[in-house]
């Protein structure tokens, strides 16, 4: 069996992260939906370990967006993984997220008028949908890239 | 892009006789590059055209043309 190529290295490793990072985002949406950690009462102790964890896990997601994951790879791996289209798609996620960030704010702009919000609950608000937005988008464009291929 | 930018890009590796893992190791780019350019998704920046051009021996006006 001939050893696998760079290429091809960075060909597997690009579409994992793809899938790996869809994963990640049904992930956050299915938590936040099931545990809803802002919006819902309860005991107190158990509000604020779901309000910690939606933290850490946004934090997390944050990062393998901002990272493109794959650290362990070599830098010509991570070069290839991260290339002139990949770029492309985390601008295109990213945009995406910004416009839903916005829309989003300035809902919430409007709605001290009818109720109040805490700025945790805002901030929440805000990064939530954003996060999965530009997690979905990216893998997304990245699978399809990869489609054919 | 993709209806104003055209590129023979598939054509061109298909007479080279070359995979597109062939020629992404040649360019230096992902696998994924090179299908989403061939495939009209991605259009790419003119340091990219004109390497992909280098790599298959041909003018970068014949790579890719502007459609009329």
């Amino acid at each position: 069996m001939q050893p696998e190529t760079t290429v091809e290295l960075a060909d597997r490793v690009s579409r994992k992260r793809a899938i790996g990072v869809a994963a990640a985002g049904l992930a956050y949406l299915i938590v936040q939906v099931v545990a809803r950690p802002f919006f819902v009462g309860g005991a107190d102790i158990d509000r604020r370990v779901r309000i910690d964890f939606w933290g850490i896990n946004a934090i997390a997601l944050l990062l393998l967006l901002a990272t493109g994951g794959g650290l362990i790879n070599s830098r010509k791996v991570r070069a290839l993984v991260n290339d002139e289209v990949s770029r492309d798609h985390y601008k295109s996620a990213i945009i995406a997220a910004h416009w839903v960030a916005m829309t989003i704010a300035m809902a919430l702009y409007f709605i001290p008028r009818f109720s109040t919000i805490t700025a945790r609950e805002a901030i929440y608000a805000v990064v939530t949908p954003s996060i999965i937005v530009a997690t979905l988008v990216f893998s997304y464009l990245e699978l399809r890239a990869h489609r054919d291929a | 892009m993709p209806d104003r930018l055209r590129n023979r890009l598939r054509e061109e590796r298909a007479r080279r006789n070359l995979t597109q893992a062939d020629l992404a190791t040649l360019v230096g780019v992902s696998r994924k590059t090179i299908n989403t350019v061939e495939n009209g998704v991605f259009v790419p920046s003119t340091e990219l055209a004109l390497r992909l051009a280098r790599a298959l021996k041909t003018p970068v006006e014949s790579l890719f043309q502007l459609a009329e």
